[in-house]
This record gives C-alpha cells, structure tokens and sequence, in this order.
C-alpha cells in the first residue's frame, strides 16, 4: 500500500483511495461540503482544499488520489485561511437564521464555522432575497436562502435514485436548486434528500419545527418495516412528549452500512414510525366471564404452564397450536420451535403475517416483516391458519395481532370460541383482543434486543431503540419462561437468560447461523 | 506586409469559397499529409512548431495531441473551440468568416495526426452569420472530397459537426464546452482527468481553438523550422491581434510573437485616437491583468507577458485612455464575471458578485474607506481556489486593477 504523510504522521492508504478518505481512516476530519462518498467527487464547494508538498496551489482532497510519498497538511495556515474564506463566502449570503432553523445543532456550515471560523461577518452588502418555503418535495420543503448549492441533492436523484427530478437553474449567484415543470420530488427515497443535505436547506415537513435535534436521543436499530433489513437510527424524545399526538419517536433516519442499505433508507421506513406509539396494548389482562381482570406474567405464566401441562399428560400436545408472525426476531423463532415442536411435540404451527406490499427495485421488498428468512432457516416449519385447524385446538398461544387480517371477523370468532384458551402476545391492539383469553403485550422490535435475517440471508442484531413501556415482555423471554416452568430440557433452557445466550445455542444447532 | 500568414489573403474576395481558396494554395497541405505523411509524422512536425495554443492558456498543440491515447477501444474526438468569449477577442470571428476552409484545413490535418474520425466545432451562439458561412464551407469541402468516407480516395475518413453554444461565457472552459456539447448544463469538470483521456462522451477528446488548428496546414506545408522563424523559438508563429479601445484603428493584426506592444498599439493601430492618451492597456483579453502605461515596451509572447504578471491569453489588446475611469473598468470587469460566473463552486459564484456589489456600491459614491482592501482580499480568496480557470480570470484583472490604480480608486471613497 502507498504510504503518504498527512500532518506529519505517515499514513498508509490503499491505491485509489481519494486523500479526504484516506485522512478520515488515520482519524483526521477534512471539512467538505459537496463530498458525500456515495457520489463521485464534485469539487464545487471547495472546503477540503489541503496542502501537498511540492504544489503550487492547493488540491481538493475529495478528489486527489493517494499517491506514494504525497505530503499532505490538512491544518497549515494557508489552508486555514483558504477554509475560512469559502466559510465567509457561503455564509455571506446565508440568512442567519439558525434560531429557526431545524438543522442548527447538526449543520455542517454551524459547526465549520464552529471550528475554522469565528470571525465577524465583513459583509455590507444587500443579501439575495430568494424563496425560503419553496415545495420541493411530498416531504421535502427547500429554503433557497439557506442552500449552499453543494447539488448533493441533485445527484442523489441523478445516480441513486435517477429519476432526476431536480436540477440547478440559473447561473451565477442566482443559481438555484429547482424541479422541473411543477412537479415535486415524489420518490420512495424523497427523504434522503433532508437527510443527506449538510445544512437546513432542505428540510423534512415530517421533522419540520417539532423540536431541537439536541433534544433527541439517538439510538442504532434495524428497520422492520420490510425485509431488507435497513439500519437506522431512532432519534426519539423521552423526556418531552410530542405534541399535539404524543409521540417518543421525532424521525427515523439511515444509518450507513455498505452491505445492506449504503447511506440510504425508504421513505415507507423513514415516514412510518406512527405504529411505535400509536394503538399499542398497554396492559396484560385476563378476560373471564366477560370481565377483565389485571395479571401479572408469573401468574399468567403459571395459569398457561398448567394449561400445557394437563394437555400433555392426557397425550394431547396435537391439540396445541402456535400461531407465529415474521416479525419476531431469530432467537425467539428458534425458541418457538426448541421449546414446542422439539420439546412439547407440538405439530400446529401457522404463519399470521401482514399481506405483502409492493416493492421497488431498490431497497423496499415486498414482504412487510423483517425476519420471514429467519424463520425459513430457524424456525418450525409453519402452515397458513385455517379456521378448522384452529377450531380443532385446545390451546391456542398467538403470536401477533395479524390473525384477524383476511379472514372475516365472525367466522374466526366462531372458531375460537371452540378453543379452549387462548392467549394473544401483541404489540398492537387489534379485533383479535376481543377473542382471546389472555392478552400480554410485547414489545415491537424497536424496543428489544436479538437479530434479524434479512432477505439476502444477512443476520443482523440489533439492541432497543426505545424503551419497552407496556406491562408484559418480550417473547423470547415469554418463551423461556413457559420452558423453564414446564421444566422441560432444564439444563439446556436455564442457562439461556438473554438474546445474546440463545443466539450462541441457536448457532450450535443451526449451521445457518455459523 | 510579408510576416501575415493566417491573414495573407484576406484582401481577396470570396477567399470564404472553396474554389478561391484553393486558387491560392488551398487544402495543399491536406493532399501533402495524406498522400505522403504519416499521422505520426505530422504530429512531430506540430510538436517541433511549438505552435501554442491560441485561445488563452498557451499550451503547446502537438503535446496536448500527444496526450491522447491510441491504443484505447474508444472513437477519439477533436473539438474546435470557436466559442470566442473574452471580452476584447474577435479574431476568430474574422478567421471563421473570411477563411472558414484555413479551418476546415487545419481541423482535417489535426484529426488525421490522432486518428479522430467525427470533429465537432463549437462556436459561440452569438456568431450566427458565421455559423451560416462555415456551414456553407463544410458543405463545400464535403462535394470536393475533403471530408466525409475515404478522403482523396486514402482510408481516411472525417466527418464534421457544426454545434451552436447558447451564449454563455463558461462554455469557452474546454470542459465546460464539452459538457454543454453533450447537451448538457455547462459546467466545468473537475480535472483530472483530462479531456485528452476522458473528454466528450467519455472518450478521448482533442481542443482546440479555431486559431491554433488555422495554423496546421502552414506547419504541414512549410515545416516546423519555418514556422519557429515567423515567431520565437519556444512560441512559434504569429498572433493575430485584436486590437480594441481608445485606438485610431482598432481592428485585427497579424504579427509575429515577441512583437512589442508599443509597436502594436502606436505603429500597427495607428496609435491614440485624437486627443486621447494612453493610461493602460490590458493585453490579452479581458481576464488579463492590466498594464500600465509605463508597461507597454513588453514583448507579446506568452512568457514576457508571463514574466511581467500578465499574460498573453487571447492577444485581444483593450486600450484604455486617460478619460476612461479605472472604476468603470472596475465595474465592467466585476460586472462580467459575476454574470457570467457559472455558479458551480463557491468562491467564483459568491466571490465574484460579493466584488461586484462593492465596485457597484462605490460607483454609486456610497463606498467606504477598507472596500479597495476589501475586494483585494476578496478577490485573493477566488485566486487559485476555483473549479476552473474562470475564477482567475475574474480575480486577476481585479487584482491588478486595485493594486496599480490604488490612488485613484482611493480617490472614490470618502477621506478620512
């Protein structure tokens, strides 16, 4: 590998590797503007001008080339000073107006100026008036005045998505960013635009004047609106409820990973968070003789345990039936099948899931859930639910509220007041609380820990991006929790106390997951 | 005058047609190169010229052909820059109207030497009569063979392409053209790599300027050592010079490189129009800095005019006499570019109308004591710092402007 010095430290960098990315792998942050590494180098805002020995002027490390012996200072005074006059130039004609503005907080031209800056604006002259609300977007509302014209907008919509919406218009100090003939940028990838431009140009009316990004806790997840399992970031608000729907999550945002979703996530993932907060069971209760009583999950736990148990003793685990959904993690999908089809012998499995959508020939997959790979690879295998089937059972535990979906409401019902008891572990709440013994909220996988396998087989963990409020618990420990009451396998299911545990035994059973 | 070359005939009438054209010698050197040169033998007598580029930056023709690679599976491409743009510069105007097949000729030899088969001229959305009449040339050359398949019945075959810009000053910028030829918005491109690699449609790319290719056919005819005779040995031919401002006889000349600009100006052009006197002179199109009056015994080649903070560019000679107010230049200088800056990279798109609201505020007699430091400092932020050559171009003539002409800009702002 060619060896360069950068700062006087030598740094060695692969061949063709640009000097801003070769300098930010040896920890050194060269501030830019237009550079975005999901693009090919522009070099129009010239905010990573740096040194090199030997050359007359100075080079845009955004686009040169590592090369054997270059050396390179990203702090001497020349390039300080050049730093400083592109800040002078962008912020001449920039309104100031960070007290309003929702970038302030996380804007690079605010934190530049932060770092290289801090001088007293010069500027007498009269600032460009230009459009501060024009409409870019379904989502998307473009401040002209604060637009630094680094187009990563632009090319955003010309490589990644190419559906090229927008383009510069004018020339000069009157270019603009704009779209062509009225129309607005309406992509399934619309937000990445807010997302990716590095001042409050473009901003998100979703995200829009709700709250300063100082508020917000930050936290890694993956994204389970689809199978592609997308890493994100869940910026949510503990301490201070959204008003006027109280609502902890603010925005979801992409979260970098080559591998899976580059810098970019849809907007059907960004825009619908709404289910975090919206229609979730709140409390576990027992439903006996059309009156509802409070439980607690040992009790609950003990009541169902008896339940298996008594089943199992008549010969009639057959008359047990587990109703799974794809939304459960890898760990849980193997302990649905460890615990009942490998330890209680029970042969009823169906699949509840929401219907497909349609899918894009990008990140966005047909499947709703995140995780129907991870059941393919670790859990039992399953059958569509049909109303005879489950008429059949003696036990039904429900994994989901998606039951309902697809089949009319008085037919199932009729089936499951065959069923003995019944116990439903949801997020949401849905027509199937009114038909079930027992109803224990869970958390969605926002809230819990475990992994994910995504549609290319990829697996995924994740920990919790909020905090699990509801009175139940996730169904991993549910699951464990029926097998270490029941006491089967005891030395192989105590052991197991976290997602972390029962992934390590789901490796050691499941070359898949090796 | 015996030293004209590219003019020598310009006194004919119809020289614009094929037929007179020929008459004196015309597409001879074609028929010299095709039948009896080699393409690499044409391109070492170019390169042994030291014919330098004619349209601003000077670099030698036969190196930048030399840079183009061969052996890529890739059609080349030679673009002629006829997008004369710099305020001061009309000598291309002149060559395209009176002697469009000198062009034709030279564009015809330059594709033979790189092996380019589809040539493209640019010219400037502005010329449209002289669009119509190297049309009409093309036309011509085509029904005689000199263009098209299998050119003077050899395996050569050349076709071309005559593409009209929209009137923008940046399309002159090679890469810029380039992309505003693709049929796309003109903006520069980030280099390297060069268009000699990586130029239109991605393929290797030679350009030209219409004056440097009008320059080929004599090469080819005459020789290398003929040519260095008619200028200097590292700049090799004559200019042609467009002389413009405060002058008896503004107009094109024709002369060797190293000419004087005194001379030029006071023999050549006839002097000072009556009653005028000289105050500056700004020597090579407008993005030139600007001489003094005290600077005018330079000689004009690329390198004197280098060595003495100018430079030659497009040798559209601007002379400027005591009356004119060197605010006015100022502003006519600051207005340009920051109209004509294409916006792309910062420094030239806020830079230069950030300049053009101070000069414009000062003219408007409501300047204030520091804005002559102020647009220095500006102006010293563009320098070097831009995309493309644009942002010297607006910064250096400002530059020179407020440094040799300090007292009597200081003169505009209110005392202290």
């Amino acid at each position: 590998m060619p060896r360069i010095t950068i700062d006087d430290r030598m740094v060695e960098a692969a061949e063709g590797l640009t000097l801003l990315r070769a300098a930010e792998s040896a920890g050194i942050h060269i501030p830019h503007f237009c550079y975005h590494p999901a693009f090919a180098p522009e070099g129009s805002c010239r905010m990573c001008l740096i040194e090199i020995e030997g050359l007359p002027k100075l080079e845009l490390a955004c686009s040169t080339l590592v090369k054997e012996g270059l050396k390179v200072r990203t702090k001497s005074a020349k390039v300080v000073e050049a730093r400083k006059g592109v800040l002078e130039f962008l912020l001449a004609d920039h309104p100031l107006d960070c007290p309003i503005c929702d970038q302030a907080g996380e804007c690079k031209l605010q934190d530049y100026f932060d770092e290289y800056g801090l001088f007293r604006s010069q500027f007498k002259e009269t600032k460009e008036k230009r459009e501060k609300k024009f409409k870019l977007g379904r989502n998307l509302i473009l401040d002209r005045e604060r637009c630094i014209l680094c187009t990563r907008c632009v090319r955003f919509l010309d490589e990644i998505t190419k559906t090229q919406e927008a383009g510069i218009l004018n020339r000069g100090i009157r270019s603009e960013v704009g779209v062509f003939e009225s129309e607005v940028i309406d992509n399934n990838y619309s937000g990445n635009l807010a997302q990716i431009c590095p001042v409050g140009a473009i901003t998100d009316l979703d995200f829009r004047f709700k709250t300063r990004v100082w508020f917000l806790e930050s936290r890694e997840s993956v994204c389970p609106l689809c199978s592609r399992g997308c890493n994100i970031v869940i910026d949510s608000h503990p301490g201070h409820p959204r008003t006027p729907r109280p609502r902890r999550v603010y925005r979801i945002r992409a979260r970098e990973n080559p591998d899976v979703n580059s810098y970019w996530i849809c907007d059907y993932g960004r825009y619908g968070y709404a289910y975090l907060d919206e229609g979730r069971q709140a409390q576990l209760v027992w439903k006996k003789g059309g009156r509802e009583t409070r439980l607690s999950w040992d009790k609950t736990s003990q009541i169902l345990t008896e339940k298996i148990r008594s089943l199992g003793f008549r010969g009639k685990t057959s008359r047990i039936g587990i109703v799974l959904h794809t939304n459960l993690t890898n760990e849980e999908l193997f302990l649905a099948d460890r615990v009942f089809r490998k330890g209680l012998k029970v042969e009823k499995f169906f699949l509840a899931d929401p219907p497909p959508g349609k899918g894009d020939e990008f990140l966005l997959t047909s499947d709703r859930t995140a995780n129907r790979r991870g059941l393919q690879e670790a859990g039992p295998p399953v059958q569509a639910p049909d109303l005879k089937s489950l008429s059949e059972l003696d036990l039904l535990l429900i994994f989901g509220h998606y039951l309902a979906a697809g089949t009319s409401p008085g037919e199932l019902k009729n089936a499951l007041e065959k069923v003995e008891t019944k116990a439903l572990f949801s997020s949401h709440r849905s027509d199937l609380d009114g038909l079930v013994d027992f109803v224990i909220p869970v958390p969605v996988i926002a809230e819990k820990s475990g992994t994910l396998t995504n549609i290319d087989g990829r697996v995924q963990s994740f920990t919790s991006g909020l905090e699990f409020k509801g009175e139940g618990l996730p169904e991993w420990r549910a699951l464990l929790d029926l097998a270490k009451e029941l006491r089967i396998e005891a030395k192989y299911f105590w052991p197991l106390a976290s997602p972390e545990a029962v992934f390590r035994a789901l490796q050691k059973e499941i070359p898949f997951y090796r | 005058m015996d030293e004209k070359v590219l003019t020598q005939h310009f006194g004919l009438k119809e020289l614009f047609r094929i037929e007179v054209y020929r008459e004196q010698g015309g597409y001879k050197a074609v028929e010299k190169a095709l039948k009896e040169m080699t393409p690499v033998a044409v391109l070492d007598e170019v390169k042994r010229a030291n014919l330098r580029g004619r349209g601003g930056a000077g670099f030698p023709a036969g190196v930048k052909w030399g840079f183009v690679p061969q052996h890529v599976p890739k059609p080349r491409y030679l673009c002629v820059n006829a997008d004369e743009g710099e305020p001061g510069t009309f000598k291309d105007r002149y060559l395209l109207t009176y002697n469009p097949h000198l062009l034709l000729e030279g564009t015809i030899l330059a594709s033979y030497a790189v092996g380019i088969n589809s040539a493209f001229i640019y010219v400037r959305g502005e010329y449209e009569k002289v669009t119509l009449r190297l049309e009409g040339a093309i036309a011509e050359a085509y029904r005689n063979g000199y263009l098209g398949k299998q050119i003077l019945g050899t395996d050569f075959s050349l076709d071309v392409v005559v593409q009209r810009g929209a009137g923008a000053y940046i399309c002159g910028e090679e890469t810029a053209l380039l992309e505003s030829l693709e049929g796309k918005r003109g903006y520069p491109r980030l280099k390297p790599p060069f268009p000699a690699s990586v130029g239109l449609f991605q393929c290797p790319t030679v350009i030209n300027n219409v004056e440097t290719l009008s320059n080929i056919p004599f090469i080819v005819q005459n020789g290398a050592g003929w040519f260095i005779k008619k200028g200097l040995p590292k700049d090799g031919g004559t200019r042609i010079f467009g002389v413009s401002g405060m002058i008896k006889n503004p107009g094109i000349y024709e002369l060797p490189l190293g000419t004087k600009l005194r001379t030029i100006i006071f023999e050549h052009a006839g002097g000072m129009k009556e009653g005028k006197q000289l105050k500056a002179v700004i020597p090579g199109g407008m993005s030139a800095p600007i001489l003094t009056e005290d600077e005018i015994d330079l000689p004009m080649d690329f390198d004197s005019l280098a060595a003495a903070g100018s430079m030659l560019g497009s040798a559209a000679i601007i002379v400027i006499d005591r009356e004119t107010s060197i605010l006015d230049v100022l502003k006519a200088v600051s207005k340009f570019y920051s109209h004509e800056s294409c916006g792309q990279c910062t420094p030239c798109r806020i830079g230069t109308a950030w300049i053009n609201k101070i000069v414009k505020r000062v003219a408007g007699g409501e300047g204030e004591r520091g804005d002559i430091d102020m647009i220095i400092r500006l102006a010293s932020n563009i320098r070097g710092k831009t995309l493309c050559p644009l942002g010297d171009a607006a910064a250096l003539p400002v530059l020179s402007i407020c440094q040799k002409f300090r007292r009597e800009l200081e003169g505009y702002l209110p005392h202290a």
